[in-house]
């Protein structure tokens, strides 16, 4: 098929799915009528686009500005640690804390130590921030070993490495990070904008709108929302192509065996303290910056009181038990599926780019369109049980995901199909046999990606729908204005997140064991 | 420590120099105003209308008070925006403040009420509705998870056992209410039933209150710090709002087209919803002594409910003092 | 320029795999002098390369010492004296020719030499090529950049590790006679890794036979033809006689692993 024949098939395929989804709406087959025809949809959203101007240029403002933060932030970190690697170790639990701990936990807290608009953009940052750092890092860590060697053979130092190879290396990964980075921007935009009391952007519009049982409006605020994370995603992803063509290896690298110095347990043990305790102490002095009352901002002793020294302490540990055996069984499940189906989605881009790119912005879609706006439609249609929260966990995890998994599948050598062309390998052998094991180091990159974003939509499930488990908690003590199970609940779902985090690294040691590291 | 709030202090005179260029040369009496915050309880609609009269109608500053409005949502929780030295008054539910003094020891204290009635209460379709507590058993009731304790307490008041109601989360759309995936939500009843009717069904709903859960809502609360250096602006502020609740229920029909270009610009909402919703209101927010009245029987009504749920609430939580100085 | 000398004197080396030592090098002892040419063969696997990265101080060793014109190896690459070609080209992929071939220039922070950047493209048969990028050249080509960017700092000392072995016979021989071309007007000491018996008889002063792992010397040949060597060379029945006694001393080795 030549590129316009394909181009065609991509909008054929479009126009098919928007054809369902048309007439689907207009026979209100799902749930009654609740998902409403695109038609339906768009004539509103035309018909009140003036009224979305303000929350837009608004929603645009916080979440470009969050994007750039975030960005600026996760690049420079990720030069650092890739410069110095014991950092990357003193600071690797604050990245996964940044990483995983839950907005909706985040939220209350960001309102009330910062401005309005300095909290709003701070969650669009924060949420920025992880995926492109981890990007980074992985970009700048794969260098072609050889040139990196060049370079120190003509007496160039880690910074020349970095600045004459690492940096132009990772700038496909940096992309793909961008891709991931710009939905999140927006979503981190309009999820403070909806909690935070903005009388601006496309979050307060939709808080607004919710109460009006009109699902097209809630729509209308989702597709514009999804508009403008396509618009950044779609610029990262033209300019990850078009450097990734470059950057594609010319043949396929010869694996080094190279010495690692070897360092004693005493100083292992060391870094993972360091790691564990580094955390708490940068916790500790924001508090103390932030000159907050302890009523509202708990130190970490503060949150160890309350669990086992405090006057409800009894209590407030048998709340968070039973909250925890609702949500981890749960979590587990989630995010094996999740896995899953980023794994299935990032195939179907590798064995038929024309497929993907018409699924794609469904799928962007799916990122963008704030959830709470969608609960209504999935509780109706899945109810209130397993199925809605693997299904929100689902679209939680998966994309992240799948835009690295993708970005694996992408950056294999030609040469490498071509030898196996050579001998008639069908499309399942090239799988199994090149392209499956050559993107190895990615797969745990999106399993990490995705895990520990598996308990983030079990909580929001539970929050939104089920009225179970950690999320639930949360929602609760917040009514108590008991900052004490806030910070718990926040604290407890970190550490879990991080267990989750540390188990995919696990895995990737298990399965890489035997070959050589860097 | 002091650091942060010497900064914070700063920005916000900065902020409010910077509020007092851009008013008109003519007006200066707003450069001698007093500054002060309030942080309302959620998004900008009728349940603040008498605020925003008294914004446009300029009794804040015939009062002497430059007045910064901070409008709430899902996350702002205005107790914590008080501790945070954010605002000087906020509007909150009672059982989350008394909560917080008990529990927490937080330095609140209530000094008036603007819902003598809390608004909350059980809203079902008029076509299967459900009339009492009672009605409750064996169905399923939407209710945002900060309500939880209100409806709790409500089935407990009224010998109904928590097991038989089977309680899922709300999350703001009435839409599962209206596709008949739940049976009732907890909602104000001054505001959902209108959006029922717009998607032409017919709503019934009954308050908690008049089933033995009496609270008020939208507390004025401060903390005792506030309450010692700024009492004047407090009266002065009270005085000001209940103007300005008297202005808006002369017809409550008046004020809300007025605001649709201002306040309640892009809320996403519709102008006969807030109409609506402030005709309905009135009777929730009178009373003979004036808005924001807390007589003995009104707060003995709160304690009681609130201690038969284990929430200790006592008098000294509330102090009338300023009410008797407007 | 004049070449620097650079030598190894009983040096050790040990990869730790998998928590097991394998030693590669044990105790190995070679001297290069100044402006002589010494090819290095060797069983694949024998440590033939390491060897070439201590002398470029991209491995430490693990006992004795590596000197290059007496000094520390980091020195020595430091002040620009080093020039290397490794084994696949090691080209940045996004780098035209020309860019490619500047590259050590701009690691060490010297103003790049345009006339000498120009040159060498043009010896190693690639004018009109400056401005491609290495995705559009054939791997004999690209290998060519690499040997073009590794002498264009004029290095005294020159260290290639199998810098033909992806190349074709015919241009492997047009590559031989134009780096002993090269070689000869600038007198680099050179360490040159290869598998090719003919190529290291070719082109080296001589031939250091390798066994297998741990390295150590099992035979150190001199090479006694006169130089400039022309492509006669290759059908002198001596230059035979010799290949075939380096060969033997490579199978002797293969018995005793």
């Amino acid at each position: 098929m030549n590129e316009a024949k394909r181009h065609l098939v991509t909008a054929a395929l479009i126009a098919g799915l928007l054809i369902a989804w048309e007439v689907t709406g207009q026979m209100k087959l799902v749930a009654g009528g609740t998902l409403p025809a695109i038609s339906a949809i768009l004539s509103r959203l035309v018909a009140e686009f003036p009224e979305y101007l303000p929350h837009l240029a608004e929603t645009l403002k916080t979440a470009s500005t969050g994007f750039v933060i975030g960005n600026v932030i996760a690049v420079a970190a990720a030069c650092l640690f890739c410069l110095f690697p014991l950092t990357e170790r003193l600071f690797r639990g604050i990245n996964i804390t940044v990483f995983t701990v839950p907005p909706i936990a985040l939220a209350p807290v960001l309102v009330i130590a910062m401005d309005g608009n300095a909290a709003r953009i701070t969650l669009a940052a924060l949420l920025v921030y992880f995926p492109t750092m981890t990007a980074a890092l992985t970009g700048l860590q794969t260098a072609d070993p050889r040139a990196i060697d060049l370079v120190h053979a003509y007496g160039g130092g880690r910074f020349k490495a970095l600045w004459l190879v690492r940096i132009r290396t990772a700038l496909p990964a940096v992309l793909s990070g961008f891709q991931i980075a710009a939905p999140a921007a927006v979503l981190g935009a309009i999820l403070a904008e909806f909690g935070s009391g903005a009388r601006w952007g496309l979050g307060s519009f939709l808080l607004g709108s919710l109460g009006r049982a009109e699902p097209d409006r809630l729509w209308g605020i989702g597709l514009t929302a999804t508009a403008i994370s396509a618009l950044g995603y779609v610029a990262a992803a033209l300019a990850a192509k078009w450097v990734t063509g470059e950057n594609r290896a010319l043949g396929l690298t010869v694996s080094q065996v190279r010495s690692e110095p070897e360092r004693g347990r005493l100083h292992k043990a060391v870094m993972v303290v360091a790691a564990l305790v580094f955390p708490f102490v940068i916790w500790q002095v924001l508090i103390w910056m932030s000159g907050l009352s302890p009523i509202i901002a708990k130190t970490p002793y503060g949150v160890f009181e309350y669990l086992f020294l405090g006057r409800g302490a009894e209590s407030a540990q048998t709340r968070l038990l039973v909250a925890l055996g609702e949500t981890v069984p749960v979590t587990l499940l989630g995010m094996l599926v999740g896995l899953l189906f980023a794994f299935l989605l990032s195939l179907i881009s590798f064995l038929s780019p024309t497929i993907m790119r018409a699924i794609l912005p469904f799928a962007l879609f799916t990122q963008t369109m704030p959830l709470v706006a969608l609960t209504p439609l999935a509780v109706l249609i899945f109810g209130r049980g397993l199925t809605v929260t693997l299904v929100i966990t689902t679209s939680v995890t998966f994309f992240a995901a799948f835009v690295v998994l993708a970005q694996g599948f992408a950056m294999i050598p030609k040469s490498a199909f071509d030898l196996v062309d050579a001998y008639g390998a069908s499309v399942l052998q090239k799988l199994r046999l090149i392209a499956i094991p050559a993107c190895g180091k990615w797969i745990f990159v999106a399993g990490r990606l995705a895990l520990p974003k598996a308990l983030l939509g079990v909580m929001i499930a539970e929050w939104l729908a089920t009225g179970k488990g950690l999320g639930n908690l949360l929602n609760q003590s917040r009514g108590y204005l008991d900052y004490g199970m806030i910070w718990t609940v926040a604290l407890v779902s970190i550490l879990l997140s991080v267990a989750l985090y540390q188990l995919a690294e696990l895995a990737e040691k298990l399965v890489t064991g035997g070959r050589s590291k860097k | 420590m002091s650091i942060s709030i010497n900064r914070r202090r700063f920005l916000q005179s900065a902020a409010i120099g910077a509020a007092a260029l851009s008013v008109p040369s003519g007006i200066t009496r707003a450069l001698a105003a007093t500054p002060l915050t309030m942080q309302a309880a959620w998004i900008n609609d009728a349940e603040f209308c008498g605020y925003f009269a008294a914004l446009d109608e300029g009794y804040y500053t015939d009062a002497g008070l430059d007045l910064t409005y901070l409008p709430g949502g899902p996350d702002v929780i205005p107790e914590s925006t008080l501790i945070a030295g954010r605002a000087d008054l906020a509007l909150t539910t009672p059982d989350t403040t008394i909560k917080a003094i008990v529990d927490q020891g937080a330095p609140f204290k209530i000094i008036g009420a603007q819902y003598q009635k809390n608004p909350i209460g059980i809203v079902s379709l008029a076509k299967a509705p459900i009339k009492s507590p009672e009605e409750l058993k064996g169905k399923t009731l939407a209710v945002p998870p900060v309500n939880v304790i209100s409806v709790e307490a409500m089935l407990e008041i009224n010998g109904i056992d928590r097991s038989e109601v089977n309680i899922v989360p709300y999350a703001y759309d009435p839409t599962p209410l209206l596709k008949g995936e739940i049976d009732a939500s907890l909602d104000f009843t001054t505001n959902v039933p209108y959006t029922i009717e717009q998607q032409g069904e017919e709503a019934y709903s009954f308050l908690l209150y008049d089933f033995g859960y009496k609270t008020y809502n939208d507390t004025v609360v401060v903390t005792e710090e506030t309450l010692a250096e700024k009492r004047d602006l407090l009266v002065a502020w009270m005085r000001a709002s209940r103007q300005g609740w008297n202005a808006n229920f002369q017809d409550p029909a008046a004020y809300p087209p007025k605001f649709a270009d201002t306040w309640f610009k892009g809320t996403g909402r519709t102008v006969e919803n807030e109409i609506f919703f402030n005709e309905a209101q009135q009777p929730l927010i009178e009373n003979p002594n004036g808005i924001f009245a807390m007589d003995d029987a009104g707060i003995d009504a709160n304690i009681e409910t609130l201690n038969r749920i284990g929430i200790k609430a006592s008098k000294d939580m509330f102090d009338t003092s300023l009410l008797a100085e407007i | 320029m004049q070449g620097l000398p650079l030598s190894f004197n009983d040096v050790s080396k040990a990869f730790t795999i998998k928590g097991e030592a394998l030693r590669v090098i044990d105790g190995m002892t070679l001297e290069c002098p100044a402006g002589s040419f010494t090819a290095i063969l060797g069983p694949s696997g024998c440590g033939k390369s390491t060897l070439l990265r201590l002398a470029l101080a991209l491995e430490e060793d693990d006992g004795g010492s590596v000197k290059v014109g007496g000094d520390d190896p980091v020195l020595a690459r430091r002040s620009g004296a080093v020039g290397v070609a490794f084994q696949d080209a090691a080209l940045l992929p996004w780098r035209t020719v020309q860019d490619n071939v500047r590259l050590p220039f701009e690691v060490l922070g010297r103003t790049p030499d345009r006339k000498q950047i120009g040159d060498l493209i043009d010896l190693v048969g690639l004018k009109g090529f400056e401005k491609a990028k290495p995705g559009e050249l054939s791997g004999g080509m690209r290998q060519r950049v690499a040997i073009a960017r590794s002498l264009v700092t004029d290095p005294r000392v020159l260290l290639m590790d199998e810098p033909f072995g992806a190349l074709d016979l015919i241009l492997r021989r047009q590559m031989n006679l134009e780096l002993q071309r090269i070689w000869s007007a600038k007198r680099p000491t050179t360490l040159l890794i290869t598998h090719g018996v003919d190529e290291a008889v070719y082109l080296a002063d001589r031939v250091v036979v390798l066994s297998p792992r741990p390295a150590r010397v099992l035979a150190d040949i001199d090479i006694p033809f006169e130089r400039p060597r022309g492509p006669e060379l290759l059908r002198d029945p001596a230059f035979h006689e010799l290949c075939d006694e380096i060969g033997a001393h490579l199978d002797s080795g293969r018995g005793d692993a």
